[in-house]
C-alpha cells in the first residue's frame, strides 16, 4: 500500500498515480509488480499461449461481446484489467496459422476474421454459436411510477472500492445539501467542495443541482443511450477528465487571407484531457464519422488506466449534433452535471472521490 | 562519314586534344573560349550571378512550373503582388515575402504575413517554443507545457485532474482556419509524427513518410529533426533568412524552388 504524499489516499502498490488525487506516486513502488501493457520480453510469451488457448475457445463456443476482464458492475474496482491475459483479439500475433476457407491466406490462429479478405472465420468451425450474451447491467428502470412515499426512503448509497455497498446517506423530502461542511461521510473528502450538491424531489423524481462546486457531479450514463455533448461538456472515463470544445476557429484577417494549416476534415469539435483548472492536456478533434475510446482500442487510448474498458465509449456527430455513448464499459462514462439533472432509481452519482447509487 | 572528336585547328586542320594551348603540327593558337571549357547551368548563361525562383507545385490559375528571375533588388511576392503574384492562394497575405539582394546573397524576408514563409529543412535545425513547422499536409506548432493550475482552492478542496505525466513541451496541430487539432504532450524527450508508429499518426496522409519528423528536447533546447522523410519537413522562417541553391519554400500553398547560379 502507498499512502499519497498529497491527499493521504491509500494506494494499491503497482499505480504509477494516486486514485484519488491523480498526483505521481513514487517510482520504487512500480518495481515489484509492472502495470504496463505490451511487455517486450517475458511477460509477453507466458500471455501468448493461454491468449491463444482462450481464443480457439472463443471460437468454437459462444463469442463474448463484453470482452473487459473487469468483473465488478458500476463500482471502482481494482485496476485488474491490466495484469489479466489479453482478450484474445489483442494477444500477440500468433505464430500459428491456418489457411483462409475464403482466399487461401495463412492466418494466425487467434484472428476472428480473415486479415486479407475478412471472411468470417466464426462461420466455418462454429456454424451457430450461439447469440452474444451480453453481461448484466444495472440499468436505470423507468422511475415514471415511483410509490408513494418513496421521498422517505431515498438515500444515496456509497459503493466501496471493492464493490459492495457501505454507509447511505438519507435523503430527506425537502431539499439536502451534502458537502465538507455538512459532515459524515462527506467530511473527510478533500474532493468535495463545503457545499458541493443538492439533491431535491420534483415529480416525485430525485434532481441534483451542482453547487458550483469545484469538482463537479458525474452522473453515470446509461450503455448504448446516447447522449448529447454542448461546448464545454466534461465527462470521465476511468480516472480521466476529458472536455468537449465545439469547433471554433479565430477569425480571419480583414484583407481575406485565411488561415493555413492541416486539412479540416469537417471535424465537430475536439476532446481535451483535462489536467487543471484551466489547462489541458492531449486532445484528439473529432471527424464526423465518429471515434472510439478504449483502454487497448479505438482511435484514442488510455493504455496506462486500469479503470477504461479495453472499448470504452464512442463519440460521434448526427444532423450536427454530437454525442457520447457509453459502449457496455465495465465501470461506466459519467457526465458532469451541468447546473442541474434528474437522476432516475438506481443511478450512479459520482461526487469528490466516492461513488454513489441513488436508491428511491 | 564521321565528325571529329576534337577541336579542330583554323590553321592546319589537324585535331588539338582538349587543354592543349597550341597546335602541336602547326603551333597555331588555341582561342581561350575552346580551353576553358566547363559545362554551365542554362541559366547562367543569361542571368550570371543572378538567382530564380521555381514553382514546383502550386495551384492551376498560377501555373506549376513558372519561374521568376530575380533580377532586381527586391522581388515582392503575395496574392496582390505585382512581381511574384499568387493571386488564387488565399493563404498568402497580399504582400507575403520580399525577395532581396544583401551583397552577393539572396535572402528572404516574411513581411508580416499571416501564414508565412517555410523553408525546407536539411537534416534538423534548432526550433523554440511558439514555432510552426509542416510534414505532409500537416501544420504544427511547438507549445509550452501550462503552469500547473491543479492546486487546492482558498477552502481546501483539491482539484480533481486527469492522471498527470510530467512533460517538457508539447506539439499542437493548426488546422486550416486557425482551429487547433491534435495536441501531444511529449513523454520523454521527443514527439515523433509519421503515418504510423508514431505519437502523432495519420495513417491516410500519402504525402507523410512511414516516420517522418521529430521535434526532441536536449537539455532546455529543442531541436526539429527530419528523418529522410520524402517529402521534407519545413520550418517557419523568423523574420529574414539566407537562401542558397536548391532551397525550397512554401508560400502558402504554393512550394517553390530556389536556383541560385553565382
Amino acid at each position: 500500500m502507498i499512502v499519497c504524499s498529497r491527499c493521504s489516499k491509500d494506494n494499491q502498490d503497482h499505480y504509477k498515480f494516486c486514485l484519488g488525487c491523480g498526483a505521481e506516486l513514487p517510482r520504487q513502488s512500480l518495481e515489484p509488480r509492472s502495470l504496463s501493457t505490451p511487455n517486450p520480453g517475458g511477460e509477453r510469451t507466458t500471455n501468448a499461449p493461454p491468449a491463444r488457448a482462450a481464443a480457439s475457445g472463443a471460437l468454437a463456443s459462444a463469442p463474448q461481446i463484453e470482452i473487459d476482464p473487469a468483473p465488478i458492475e458500476a463500482t471502482r474496482p481494482e485496476p485488474i484489467a491490466m495484469a489479466d491475459p489479453l482478450p484474445p483479439e489483442l494477444a500477440p500475433l500468433s505464430d500459428e496459422t491456418s489457411p483462409c476457407s475464403h482466399c487461401g491466406a495463412q492466418v494466425p490462429e487467434n484472428f476472428r476474421f480473415c486479415h486479407v479478405c475478412g471472411h468470417d472465420l466464426d462461420a466455418d468451425g462454429a456454424p451457430d454459436g450461439g447469440a452474444a450474451v451480453p453481461e448484466e447491467r444495472v440499468s436505470a428502470p423507468a422511475v415514471a411510477e415511483a410509490p408513494e412515499g418513496a421521498t422517505q426512503r431515498a438515500r444515496l448509497v456509497l459503493i466501496q472500492p471493492d464493490g459492495s455497498e457501505g454507509d447511505s446517506f438519507p435523503l430527506g423530502a425537502g431539499r439536502t445539501l451534502i458537502g465538507r461542511s455538512t459532515g459524515g461521510i462527506f467530511a473527510s473528502d478533500a474532493y468535495l467542495s463545503p457545499e458541493h450538491a443538492e439533491f431535491r424531489f420534483e415529480d416525485n423524481q430525485l434532481v441534483v443541482k451542482d453547487m458550483e462546486s469545484l469538482n463537479g457531479v458525474y452522473i453515470r450514463i446509461d450503455p448504448e443511450f446516447p447522449i448529447e455533448l454542448f461546448d464545454g461538456s466534461v465527462f470521465r472515463v476511468g480516472q480521466e477528465i476529458l472536455r468537449f470544445d465545439a469547433p471554433s476557429a479565430p477569425d480571419p484577417g480583414a484583407d481575406g487571407t485565411q488561415y493555413a494549416g492541416s486539412p479540416h476534415r469537417g471535424f465537430v469539435g475536439r476532446i481535451s484531457l483535462v489536467i487543471g483548472r484551466d489547462a489541458t492536456g492531449n486532445s484528439y478533434p473529432i471527424p464526423p464519422h465518429g471515434i472510439h475510446l478504449g483502454r487497448e482500442r479505438g482511435d484514442v487510448l488510455f493504455p496506462e488506466d486500469g479503470y477504461v474498458s479495453g472499448l470504452h465509449c464512442r463519440i460521434h456527430s448526427e444532423v450536427g449534433h454530437v454525442f457520447l455513448t457509453d459502449v457496455g464499459s465495465s465501470n461506466g462514462t459519467f457526465v458532469r452535471v451541468s447546473n442541474e439533472s434528474f437522476v432516475p432509481q438506481g443511478t450512479f452519482v459520482l461526487m469528490g472521490q466516492q461513488l454513489f447509487r441513488a436508491e428511491y | 562519314m564521321e565528325q571529329a572528336r576534337n577541336y579542330v585547328c583554323t590553321e592546319c586542320a589537324s585535331a588539338v586534344p582538349s587543354g592543349h594551348k597550341f597546335c602541336g603540327a602547326c603551333g597555331g593558337p588555341v582561342p581561350a573560349e575552346a580551353q576553358t571549357l566547363e559545362t554551365q547551368f542554362f541559366g547562367a548563361l543569361q542571368m550570371p550571378g543572378k538567382a530564380r525562383l521555381i514553382v514546383v507545385r502550386g495551384d492551376e490559375a498560377m501555373g506549376e512550373g513558372l519561374s521568376y528571375l530575380l533580377q532586381a533588388t527586391e522581388h515582392v511576392a503575395g496574392r496582390d503582388a505585382d512581381q511574384i503574384p499568387f493571386p488564387s492562394d488565399n493563404w498568402l497575405s497580399p504582400t507575403h515575402a520580399n525577395f532581396l539582394y544583401r551583397g552577393e546573397k539572396l535572402v528572404v524576408r516574411d513581411e508580416g504575413s499571416l501564414n508565412g514563409v517555410y523553408i525546407r529543412l536539411r537534416g534538423s535545425s534548432p526550433i523554440q517554443i511558439g514555432d510552426h513547422f509542416m510534414c505532409g499536409q500537416h501544420l504544427f506548432r511547438v507549445d509550452a507545457t501550462p503552469k500547473d493550475s491543479s492546486g487546492p482552492e482558498p477552502d481546501q478542496t483539491y482539484f480533481y485532474s486527469s492522471p498527470r505525466r510530467p512533460s517538457a513541451f508539447r506539439v499542437t496541430q493548426v488546422l486550416e482556419g486557425g482551429m487547433d487539432g491534435i495536441v501531444c504532450c511529449a513523454l520523454e524527450q521527443t514527439v515523433e509524427i509519421g503515418r504510423e508508429d508514431c505519437d502523432i499518426n495519420f495513417p491516410d496522409d500519402v504525402y507523410l513518410s512511414p516516420r517522418h519528423a521529430k521535434v526532441e528536447m536536449t537539455g532546455e533546447s529543442l531541436k526539429l529533426i527530419d528523418e529522410n522523410s520524402q517529402n521534407g519537413t519545413y520550418v517557419r522562417i523568423r523574420g529574414e533568412r539566407e537562401l542558397g541553391h536548391g532551397d525550397y519554400l512554401f508560400l502558402g500553398r504554393n512550394l517553390v524552388r530556389v536556383e541560385v547560379t553565382a
